[in-house]
């Protein structure tokens, strides 16, 4: 709609200016919502599956020869909020480099997704993992024991990157 | 002196220069891989490829001139490399015009082709030539759809430099050093066109005492460093400039530090002193002292036992103490290894106390000495330390007699300012007969073991303050690494990681050490003595320096700083300034 | 031994109406706020706890009782810890003096309905006593040392003040319709419900019902704890049970307002009908059980008012809100005094 009329005044008939009809009808709406159908999903009982697109807790793809992370650090770089740390060590395999030690602080992931963007390797993706529960803050840092998943159940995701990334 | 133009900008060049170092001095960057100021003129990388001409001359003698009055150049119609052409007067140069542009593509294309790209795992990322100019100079794409060539991975040159024949990309730059600067001409290159790779004459190893220098020349990731190898990305350090304690050259370093620990040291360019280099001693032994074992507490040995106390307790201990003995009972050892700040509040104490017996250490090794950047004396600052006062007269104990005045009960209690003692075994011996032995220290040793008071000393890494090397040059240095003490001022210089972490962040759990600078423990004690002095930091006592003795008049840390030190009361004449060379480093971020 | 009796009596009656009415009242008013807004907004609401979700406000209750209690290192602790507790305690006061039946005679000893109920000044008392309230919120904004906080209290104690004026006047109008300041008397002239005071007092209602939103901090005029733009205003900086006891005294302040609104112009207990009709006695038992339903059930729909309007209306800008307090409903309280007493002078 184009308002023409500028001043508040000029726009608003006398019966708008006097709040109480308009108050009275804002009211008829909600009342009326009051018996539509609702929306609300019964969460632990219903639990929701995401799709690929979903930007979960980031893990790190696991494939059959060992992780395909070689820790470039460029996660740890790019994170907004600094939650990657990442120490590289040399191994014999012809990708010289792995991490030795990979750990997110959950408490300080944000779900962006730039480690996803920026990994040179498809190595750290977001899986569809949102229910994070932790009892201190030692147990929301993840290290490699609990940052690595088989590619086989990152499917969803890497197809996802595959055809939008 | 000819006069010519690079990219329409009148230069007065010198003789016999080149067209990339005329363009240097000036403050144009030609790009290249394979030119460096030290070495000879290699000219196998055409990366500075440029456009050279001279000005049309018509039949009789005059410049060609278009109707704007402008003279007409005649450019050659092939390109010339900058670093092999030497001007000539009234030559004209263009660095950025189409033709050189093109020309810069076309070579790092070429260079690309057979280039891994693994970037990843390749530790030079991030302070890569290649990888600044793949984004410089480079069109972002590449024409090679076929298998690249493969080449040998992690050959061992020497004991400290790996080479990955993948990344060459065979600058020669390598071979070119070992044969003049280390002067061990070890290196070729071996095979031709896109396999050609840079091998060891047969039974030889690349072991100078100079051979990690290949590392920071090579411009690619091709060398790398057997110590640090995947230690840590380098954005993720900080690089603060810094003095090699190593010797008494002075070599001019930077010191990579993440977790507050240093990872290793490169060195940084000073004409003056080391140029562009510095000794694979230096780089791998001057850090561990500072990373490990240190003392971080004061100690106060009660019964035989070492009790931790705050400093103030340590300090009035050692006050009360000290001021049981006669002046000519004490004995002040100051360090060659401390600056000159540190050296010269000892002695400034000693005067109060009234004490002469002020000697220290020294460490002469004539097999450490060679005729280029290693010498004869492995301290950093003895120059300095006798500069400032550290020197007995005719009639105090010097250092040599120490052994013999404890045996004898002459001297009864001593103050040791960052010494261990260890290569002194026969002082050694009988110091555990002083009634009073007073140590500042760095690392938990033998001789902490049977002192009175221990003190924490920060290190160099830690602190700001002057050395004086063997040519009497005086050079400042900062801190790199934190401790409790510099932890506001160091803020932003630290690096990315240690700056934001917070206390749940298991990457900044670094050790913040509780250690002080020598003269700040030591103004403590002498205040206790009621010296009343109140320097605050290094900048205070430097000053104090400078109108005390006259070598070090007129010299402050911002001069030092600008003229990259200065010879010792020679501080209005400093060397000339000049453009400092930096093949490649990390761009701060 | 009267006095003593007749404390007594009062005490028995305070817990029996503050614990089981009050409280009962502002826990069913927490879960009935939850449980409106959600179905205004397409969604169920607490339905975990207990049948419907009942018990939600106990369970709410019983975590803020867990939580720990945080005081901040700046804060003036002793008014920290005096302001909600002098919240929550006004809010129940003002119950001293709300009438629930008609009396009742059992053999020769008639027993009031309500703590103290036949105050001669009644109404004149609840206006004190939720003036007094303000203190206890403009104190947590002070005292908290919050800039957040103290605008919250500014703006309450502002707030107040402007409103408590044209709410004064709204009521005048029905002080001289029923001619007297007892809450008895005047619910007594609303014996039926063409005499309820809303029909002959329709400005002074709306104006009434206005300010009482406003007095009890409501949306659209919950400026003290507007949220986005004062984090939460005078609660900033408590947590606990503290907290606890400014969202209590929020429901408490509800009912008591909504209280306060059927007495004076819904007709109170009264039934909407002759009593007779049902065939109840004065005086009887039966007839007070039926009159504290029917005033219950007009306080219940009353306070359903006042969330269906929270979650209607938007706040109001704090410029907004003053120029309505000052410009709109001052005259208008003023005109309708003016019109009750040209009408009772005609009428006369």
């Amino acid at each position: 709609m184009n308002i023409r009329k500028n001043s508040e005044a000029e726009r608003l008939s006398f019966w708008e200016k006097l709040y109480l009809p308009e108050i009275a009808k804002g009211m008829g709406i909600t009342f009326r919502q009051m018996f539509k159908p609702k929306f609300t999903r019964q969460y632990p009982e219903e639990v929701w599956i995401p799709t690929g697109s979903y930007r979960g807790r980031p893990v790190l793809v696991n494939e059959d020869d060992g992780e395909r992370c070689v820790a470039c650090g460029l996660c740890s770089r790019v994170c907004p909020a600094l939650a990657i740390e990442v120490q590289a060590a040399e191994t014999d395999r012809d990708k010289e480099r792995y991490p030795e030690k990979f750990e997110i602080n959950m408490l300080r992931c944000i779900y962006c997704g730039f480690c996803e963007e920026v990994c040179p390797e498809e190595a750290i993706v977001m899986s569809k993992d949102y229910d994070l529960v932790f009892t201190s803050q030692e147990e929301a840092i993840l290290g490699k024991d609990k940052l690595l998943v088989h590619i086989s159940k990152l499917q969803d995701r890497l197809e996802f990157l595959r055809q939008y990334k | 002196m000819p006069h010519i133009y690079i990219d329409d900008k009148l230069i007065e060049a010198q003789q016999n220069k080149t067209i990339i170092e005329v363009a240097f001095e000036n403050g144009i960057d030609i790009p290249h891989f394979c030119w460096h100021p030290e070495l000879t003129v290699a000219g196998n990388c055409r990366m500075c490829l440029v456009e050279v001409g001279m000005p049309k001359k018509l039949p009789n003698g005059a410049i060609s001139v278009d109707s704007s009055g402008k003279p007409e150049i005649s450019y050659f119609p092939k390109l010339q490399i900058a670093c092999a052409t030497t001007v000539a007067e009234g030559m004209y140069v263009r660095t950025k015009s189409e033709a050189a542009i093109n020309a810069q593509e076309a070579v790092m294309e070429f260079l690309l082709i057979n280039h891994p790209l693994d970037c990843p795992i390749c530790d030079e990322a991030g302070q890569c030539k290649l990888q600044e100019y793949a984004f410089n100079h480079s069109k972002g794409m590449s024409r090679f759809i076929e298998t690249k060539n493969h080449k040998p991975k992690r050959q061992s040159w020497g004991p400290n430099v790996l080479f990955d024949a993948e990344r060459c990309i065979s600058c020669s730059r390598c071979i070119r050093f070992a044969k003049e600067i280390a002067k061990q001409d070890v290196l070729t290159f071996v095979q031709r066109g896109d396999h050609v790779t840079i091998e060891l004459f047969e039974n030889k190893e690349f072991d100078s005492p100079y051979s990690m220098n290949v590392i920071e020349i090579c411009p690619v990731g091709a060398l790398t460093s057997k110590d640090f190898r995947f230690k840590s990305r380098v954005w993720d350090m900080s690089f603060n400039d810094s003095i090699c304690p190593g010797c008494a050259k002075g070599c001019n370093t930077k010191l990579g530090v993440r977790n507050n620990e240093i990872l290793r040291i490169e060195p940084r360019a000073n004409p003056y002193v080391n140029k562009f280099w510095m000794c694979d001693y230096g780089r791998l032994t001057q850090y561990e002292f500072v990373n490990n074992n240190r003392i971080t507490d004061p100690y106060i040995k009660v019964d035989g036992n070492h009790k931790k106390v705050g400093l103030d307790e340590a300090c009035s201990e050692a006050a009360n103490r000290l001021k049981q003995f006669n002046p000519h009972q004490i004995m002040f050892v100051g360090s060659a290894k401390a600056t000159n700040e540190d050296n010269y509040i000892l002695a400034k104490f000693a005067k109060h106390l009234n004490t002469k017996n002020l000697d220290c250490l020294k460490y002469i090794d004539e097999n450490f000495q060679d005729n280029f950047l290693r010498c004869a004396d492995k301290a950093p600052n003895t120059n300095g330390a006798l500069q400032v006062g550290i020197k007995p007269d005719l009639h105090s104990v010097r250092i040599e007699q120490l052994s013999e005045k404890i045996a004898t009960g002459d001297i009864k209690a001593i103050l040791v300012m960052e010494e261990t003692f260890e290569e002194y075994t026969e002082i050694f011996k009988n110091l555990s007969e002083l009634k009073l032995l007073v140590v500042l220290g760095y690392n938990h040793s033998n001789l902490t073991s049977i002192a009175d008071i221990i003190l924490p000393a920060s290190t160099y890494a830690e602190i700001e303050g002057t050395f004086v090397n063997t040519d009497l040059r005086v050079q400042h240095f900062t801190p790199a690494v934190v401790t409790s003490e510099n932890l506001r001022f160091m803020g932003m210089k630290m690096s990315r990681l240690d700056k934001f972490g917070a206390f749940n962040d298991r990457w900044t759990q670094h050790q913040v050490r509780n250690s002080r600078q020598s003269w700040k423990i030591i103004q403590k004690i002498a205040n206790r003595l009621n010296a009343n002095w109140s320097f605050r930091n290094s900048h205070d006592v430097f000053l104090e320096i400078t109108h005390n003795i006259a070598s070090f008049k007129g010299m402050n840390y911002e001069l030092l700083d600008e003229f990259q030190g200065l010879t010792l009361g020679k501080a209005e004449k400093p060397d000339p300034k000049v453009r400092n060379y930096e093949s490649h480093y990390m761009k701060p971020n | 031994m009267d006095i003593i009796w007749i404390l007594l009596e009062a005490l028995i009656k305070a817990v029996v109406i503050l614990n089981l009415i009050l409280l009962f009242a502002a826990a069913l008013g927490v879960w009935a706020e939850r449980k409106v807004s959600a179905w205004i907004q397409n969604r169920i609401g607490p339905n975990r706890v207990g049948p419907f979700g009942l018990l939600q406000p106990f369970a709410d209750v019983f975590k803020l009782f867990m939580k720990e209690d945080l005081i901040p290192k700046a804060a003036d602790k002793t008014f920290h810890r005096i302001a909600p507790i002098i919240t929550l305690g006004i809010a129940i006061s003002v119950y001293a003096v709300i009438p629930f039946a008609d009396d009742v005679k059992i053999g020769d000893k008639i027993y009031q309905m309500g703590i103290a109920p036949d105050l001669n000044i009644g109404i004149l008392f609840v206006l004190a006593l939720t003036s007094v309230g303000v203190y206890g919120i403009t104190l947590a904004g002070w005292s908290s040392n919050n800039k957040y906080s103290l605008l919250g209290g500014l703006r309450s104690s502002a707030q107040m003040i402007s409103y408590e004026l044209s709410m004064g006047l709204a009521l005048v109008g029905v002080l001289m319709i029923a001619g007297s300041l007892s809450l008895n008397e005047i619910v007594s002239k609303q014996d039926v419900i063409w005499r309820w005071n809303v029909i002959f007092q329709p400005l002074g209602f709306i104006l009434f019902l206005v300010s009482s939103f406003a007095e009890t901090n409501r949306t659209p005029f919950d400026l003290p704890e507007a949220e986005p733009e004062l984090v939460g205003g005078y609660n900033t900086e408590y947590s606990g049970m503290k907290f606890g006891m400014f969202f209590l005294a929020e429901y408490a302040n509800m009912a008591t307002s909504s209280a306060i609104i059927v007495l004076l112009y819904f007709g109170g207990w009264q039934l909407p009908f002759p009593a007779d009709w049902l065939g109840l006695q004065q005086g009887s038992i039966a007839l007070a059980v039926a009159q504290f339903i029917n005033f219950m059930l007009k306080i219940a729909i009353l306070v359903f008012f006042f969330i269906w309007v929270r979650w209607t209306v938007p706040r109001f800008r704090y410029d907004q809100l003053m120029n309505l307090g000052w410009k709109v409903l001052l005259p208008l309280a003023l005109l309708n005094v003016l019109l009750t007493a040209v009408g009772i002078w005609l009428l006369k």
